[in-house]
């Protein structure tokens, strides 16, 4: 210590006291901050706890080590050991009780001076205390004294000699021989006692780690090392020993006590203490020289022993208490993780508690995981959902999984209402792509092949191979007053409203179809803006006071109808003016747009092309109809890559399922995540190369993974039929074959050249009633098949007493009908077996049986079959 | 055996001042590095410097020869030397009271002297250090490696040091009785052998320049009485941070209190001097002509070898039966 080192050391039996030894000892009490107890001149030592200084003891000078006596009376008695050798025992802050009066003062005095480097109290026999002394070429350097052993008459014969110190002697405090002497002509710089035995002491020597064994001090265990620094015992594993030599820390298994089991990383700067956590296992302190972190190793899933071939798992890292260098630190013996820590200089304190690593774990649906210390806390998704928070992607696609979102192939548009039909977005893709599917079977009525591969390339291909387009300037509707807007006409441009949705098959422009529909669904202002686009504006007019008067309606229409009605094409009127300029305080982006159009030059409509609250379908379809050859393909171009860089799904609607459709679904699952919408979608490009794109490929695979994750192995199943349908190369090809045990032929291939005779084994083959087919022989051999281990019949009979089989068949082909029963009467009569014993029978028979035993049904088989299958146990959680 | 050789892998140099001036410069270089770090001056970790009335002895290793000045009173002894240090590994704790020299010398210093190998002593307050010539060194494991586990020192590393396998040439030579050739004297002063914590150093370190440099001559007041018997003898060693002083008893109350290490039994030591002129380096069995006879009467003694002369530390009680029991050996010899 010498002033300038500070130490601090945690009572052992009172969690609030501590002591910090530099030049001198200080009683620390440590408790809340405002507490009664904690009153004025407390330091603060964190934002919650402050320590008061209760006692000083400056009576022992040149202090190198101090050790607390380890029981409860007398309370406070330190040992001190001093640069001379001597050992003087002192006390702080007590109330002079008898017992601890007579040894107070008292002091060990070794044959021959030199510094004493440690010491330590006996757990046990708590009246011996070892000491740790320097080098001297003639005496012993570890010395165990006897506290309780008075001023020997025997040593007074020597003290005739005794020149130097000949004035301690007659206070009869002086003890100068030591209950045991050990390390003759050796150097001591470490010491504890073994918790195996209390007469077990580990004492780091010179250059070796010696177990002295004090029922027989001439037999001692010593490894040589130079690790020989600060020995301290795992409080958690009695033989687990830290000790260091400059930078580098060395774990002793003193099982294995040839060489260490691990050596920590070396610092660069050599290390003044090494501590275990008391509190927690496989906790390690670390501190350096000049240095204001604490370096901490985690070796709690480091197993004991370590083995040779075993890299061993040590987690390390670094910790800073506070700001400046760190003299010493102590960890709190009880409270979790906690230290006191002081500053190399003027013994600042801090309070520091090491917060433990924080293990976190998603589950594959919503919920959080998180282990702390030694508590575990889940943070689940809200049950309640008061809407406010939007639902966390994986929550929404189980839901959408359980409601067979994306499989609805013939009305695609409802997939939106499968996944719950309030994603604007997810509505215009599935409605997008309804509209190419219903335009290709036309297409295919009309024998149009080259069409049909335009159709999924996107508007934004579609317009750009526009010719013949013609230009016409039409009348308003209901009034013969000649506009000055074109129009732009060609067939490219009628498909493209089409997919926009805004008019039906056939060669007319017909509006009046999607307004209708527009109106049943209270769109009020968008249905006036696709009239009001479509040049009538009575028809606008009307739709407003249609929504006006309707229920719930905005009455505000009305006014926006008469405004509307205002309209005149005078370049210079106020209507004009007042228009362009208050257009922009109306809420509703479709009112706006309107005006927008009104009061346009003509082929200048970027106050309605840019209007990104307007659905990107009504653009697109009003760009279809305003814009001329040259401009449509650059707007389109500029809507695209917008559309791309935020992964909009309205614009699939302009790349269709292309590489920019992948490119902008691509950004759209990096900002939601949503593979399961991005797998459907994509699935639907078939036949094309944007299924086979690695992108593609990888969210199937996840979103297949995800619902294998939620054990959603039907739903799985159904997702892997609906793809091979829309991929063909997705389909796997047979993995597993039966085959005979005499001919070796499997007996599946010989079943699907009979197709009726036999089921298949492939992953979607279960094909025929099992109550027609009747194969107990190899086809191949006519050699019996193996028999069911419980039912002794040979396989490919069904099971007898299956209720539900032959049942529930035969209605409803309109989809995949699957009942859960049905499919159990058809599983229950596969054959199965273990792999382990190759022992099996009939699926339902053999569930059967292991739902009451856990040995293979066969006897004299002991083969626990049913464990060793890990999934086995595992329920489908999508079963209905 | 229950007592290992450690083989201090560390080249030595000796050195030889006859000049106060010279010594002083190289103290002086030191003096501000041992300010700073008292553990090791500037990687020098064996540093040793006896004075006697005729000249200073240095014993540095390598990192410290590098440090000392050139000059023309500076001789170097030729040949380096290393340094064997006895450890014991057994934990037999017996009492026995012979120490230091005498301990090893039926052990290591006989047969060594019997293989005609030339040693020099250093014995400080930890242990007692025997230098042997590095070219040697084969010999020495040989002689040793009977009863010794020989353990070398690499880089602070303790290694097993194999055996050189070189057998063949060695051949045991007789046993003869060894007389002492050399005049003895005893000088009259006591002495200390004492120690300090390092810590300490840099307050005593002025204090120590004083003693050994500039309390020359015959000045002092308690010498002045007894010229004919009083001569000036200092040693300071600073070998792996562990120090070690032998002095004057009257040298010891310019010290602080409490900052000379004592013994509990303040024992003290008196000195015999051995060589009426300068003993060189090569003749071999000087220590093992003293020690021999000390072990036989169990008599604990320290041994410090100089550049000229040798020098034996024995309990001051025992000064008598060691003069007698060695004038016995003397005579023996004429």
């Amino acid at each position: 210590m010498s002033g300038s080192k500070p130490d601090i050391l945690w009572s052992p039996h009172h969690a609030d006291r501590y002591v910090i030894c530099d030049s001198e000892l200080g009683l620390y009490r440590i408790g809340p901050v405002g507490c009664s107890e904690t009153k004025a001149g407390a330091l603060p030592l964190s934002v919650e706890t402050a320590a008061t200084l209760l006692a000083i003891n400056s009576d022992t000078p040149y202090m190198k080590c101090v050790a607390w006596y380890p029981k409860h009376e007398p309370e406070c008695l330190l040992a001190v050991g001093q640069a001379n050798g001597r050992v003087v025992l002192t006390s702080l802050g007590q109330s002079h009780n008898s017992k601890c009066k007579e040894l107070m003062g008292k002091e060990f005095v070794p044959k021959h001076a030199r510094q004493c480097n440690t010491l330590a109290w006996n757990p046990v026999d708590s009246n011996w205390l070892a000491a740790g002394l320097d080098k001297h070429r003639a005496d012993f350097s570890v010395l165990i004294w006897d506290i309780s052993s008075k001023f020997s008459p025997e040593a007074s014969v020597a003290a005739e000699k005794i020149r130097l110190s000949s004035g301690d002697t007659d206070s009869g405090l002086v003890v100068t021989k030591p209950l045991y002497e050990l390390g003759q002509n050796d150097a001591c710089l470490s010491l504890c006692w073994l918790p195996r035995d209390q007469k077990l002491l580990l004492a780091g020597m010179h250059r070796n780690l010696a177990i002295f064994d004090l029922r027989n001090t001439s037999q001692k265990t010593f490894v040589n090392t130079k690790a020989i620094q600060g020995v301290t015992v795992d409080p958690h594993f009695p033989d687990r020993v830290a000790s260091f030599f400059e930078g580098q820390v060395a774990i002793w298994d003193l099982r294995k006590f040839e060489k260490p089991v691990l050596t920590l990383t070396e610092q660069p700067k050599p290390l003044t203490k090494v501590a275990w956590c008391p509190t927690r296992m496989g906790l390690l302190a670390t501190l350096t020289r000049d240095s204001n972190i604490i370096r901490l190793y985690d070796m709690q899933h480091t197993p004991t022993p370590i083995g040779d071939e075993t890299e061993p798992t040590i987690i390390e890292r670094s910790v800073q208490p506070s700001n400046s260098l760190i003299g010493s630190f102590a960890w709190h013996p009880t409270s979790q993780n906690r230290m006191v820590v002081v500053s190399a200089a003027n013994r600042v304190m801090t309070d520091f508690t090491v917060f433990e690593r924080i293990s976190l774990a998603w589950s594959s649906t919503t919920s959080l995981m998180w282990a702390c210390g030694r508590h575990l806390y889940e943070c689940a998704e809200g049950v309640g959902g008061e809407g406010t928070v939007e639902k966390d992607i994986a929550t929404k696609m189980r839901q959408r999984a359980q409601s067979r979102y994306g499989h609805d192939t013939v009305q695609v548009w409802k997939n939106h209402l499968l996944a719950g039909g309030d994603d604007p977005q997810l509505k215009s893709l599935w409605y997008t792509l309804f509209f190419m599917k219903q335009y290709t079977e036309d297409v295919e009525q009309k024998q149009q092949g080259s069409k049909q591969a335009l159709v999924y390339s996107g508007i934004k291909n579609i317009v750009k191979s526009s010719s013949g387009t013609t230009e016409n300037r039409r009348c308003w509707s209901g009034s013969d007053r000649q506009t000055d807007v074109p129009r732009f006409h060609s067939e490219e441009r009628s498909l493209a409203l089409r997919l926009c949705g805004w008019i039906n098959r056939g060669p007319d422009i017909n509006v009046e179809p999607f307004l209708r529909s527009l109106e049943g669904e209270g769109e009020w202002e968008r249905a006036a803006a696709v009239a009001l686009f479509n040049l009538d504006i009575r028809r606008a007019i009307q739709i407003l006071n249609k929504g006006a008067s309707a229920e719930r309606g905005d009455l505000n229409l009305n006014v926006v109808a008469m405004a509307l009605s205002g309209y005149t094409d005078e370049k210079s009127s106020l209507w004009r003016e007042m228009c362009s300029s208050l257009r922009l305080q109306l809420k509703n982006p479709y009112l706006c747009v309107m005006f927008a159009f009104l009061t346009s030059e003509p082929g200048t409509y970027d106050g309605v092309l840019y209007e990104s609250s307007v659905a990107v379908t009504d653009r697109v379809a009003f760009a279809c109809m305003f814009l001329n050859d040259s401009q449509l393909p650059r707007y389109m171009e500029k809507l695209t890559s917008e559309m791309k860089e935020v992964g909009n799904l309205e614009g699939i609607l302009l790349t269709g399922l292309t590489k920019d459709g992948v490119d902008l679904m691509e950004s759209y699952v990096d900002r939601t995540g949503d593979v399961q919408t991005a797998s459907f979608c994509m699935l639907k490009g078939s036949p094309g190369e944007v299924v086979k794109d690695p992108r593609v490929q990888c969210w199937i695979e996840n979103y297949r993974n995800l619902l294998d994750a939620w054990r959603f192995w039907h739903k799985r199943a159904e997702f892997d039929i609906h793809r091979s349908k829309l991929d063909p190369s997705s389909k796997p090809l047979a993995q597993v074959f039966v085959s005979c045990n005499f001919c070796g032929k499997s007996i599946s291939y010989s079943c699907s050249a009979m197709p009726h005779q036999g089921r298949g084994f492939s992953q979607y083959g279960v094909s025929g009633s099992p109550t027609k087919s009747k194969v107990t022989s190899c086809p191949g051999c006519r050699k019996p098949l193996p028999r069911c281990a419980l039912c002794l019949m040979n396989m490919g009979t069904p099971v007898s007493n299956c209720p539900g089989t032959g049942h529930g068949t035969g209605k409803s082909d309109e989809k995949v009908d699957l009942t859960r029963e049905n499919k159990l009467a058809q599983f229950n009569n596969w054959f199965t077996w273990c792999h382990n014993c190759r022992h099996g029978g009939h699926a339902g028979h053999i569930l059967s049986w292991f739902r009451d035993h856990t040995e293979c049904p066969v006897s004299a088989c002991t083969c626990k079959c049913m464990q060793l299958d890990t999934t086995g146990n595992l329920v489908p959680s999508d079963s209905h | 055996m229950d007592a290992w050789s450690e083989n201090i892998q560390k080249h030595l140099w000796f050195c030889n001042s006859c000049g106060n001036e010279v010594c002083t410069t190289i103290w002086s270089s030191y003096h501000p590095l041992l300010m700073d770090e008292m553990k090791e001056i500037a990687g020098c970790k064996f540093f040793s410097l006896t004075e006697t009335p005729e000249d200073y002895t240095i014993i540095v290793d390598e990192e410290g020869f590098k440090e000392l000045p050139e000059s023309e009173h500076l001789s170097v002894a030729e040949a380096t030397w290393l340094a064997l240090n006895v450890v014991s590994g057994g934990g037999s704790a017996t009492n026995s009271q012979p120490i230091g020299v005498t301990k090893i010398a039926k052990s290591v210093i006989a047969p060594l002297a019997d293989h005609n190998i030339s040693v020099f002593m250093l014995s400080t307050y930890q242990t007692d250090f025997i230098l042997v010539r590095e070219r040697d060194l084969p010999m020495v494991m040989h002689t040793l490696s009977s009863e010794f586990t020989l353990l070398r020192v690499i880089n602070g590393e303790t290694v097993a040091a194999n055996s050189l396998g070189v057998t063949n040439g060695f051949v045991k030579p007789k046993l003869v009785p060894r007389p002492i050739i050399h005049p003895l004297s005893s000088p009259s002063n006591m002495f200390c052998v004492t120690s300090l914590d390092p810590d300490t150093l840099p307050s005593v370190a002025t204090l120590l320049m004083d003693v050994m440099f500039y309390s020359g001559g015959m000045k002092e007041p308690g010498a002045s009485s007894e010229d004919s018997g009083h001569i000036r003898f200092f040693s300071f060693s600073l070998i792996e941070g562990y120090i070690s002083l032998v002095m004057d008893e009257q040298t010891t109350p310019r010290f602080p209190n409490n900052v000379l290490f004592t013994s509990a039994s303040g024992e003290l030591w008196k000195m015999v001097r051995i060589g009426g002129q300068p003993l060189g380096f090569d003749e071999c069995g000087i220590v093992a002509q003293i020690s021999e006879p000390l072990a036989t009467a169990d008599i604990p003694a320290y041994y410090i070898s100089t550049f000229k002369f040798d020098h034996a530390l024995v309990p001051e009680e025992n000064i008598q039966s060691v003069i007698g029991a060695l004038r016995t050996n003397e005579s023996a010899g004429q």
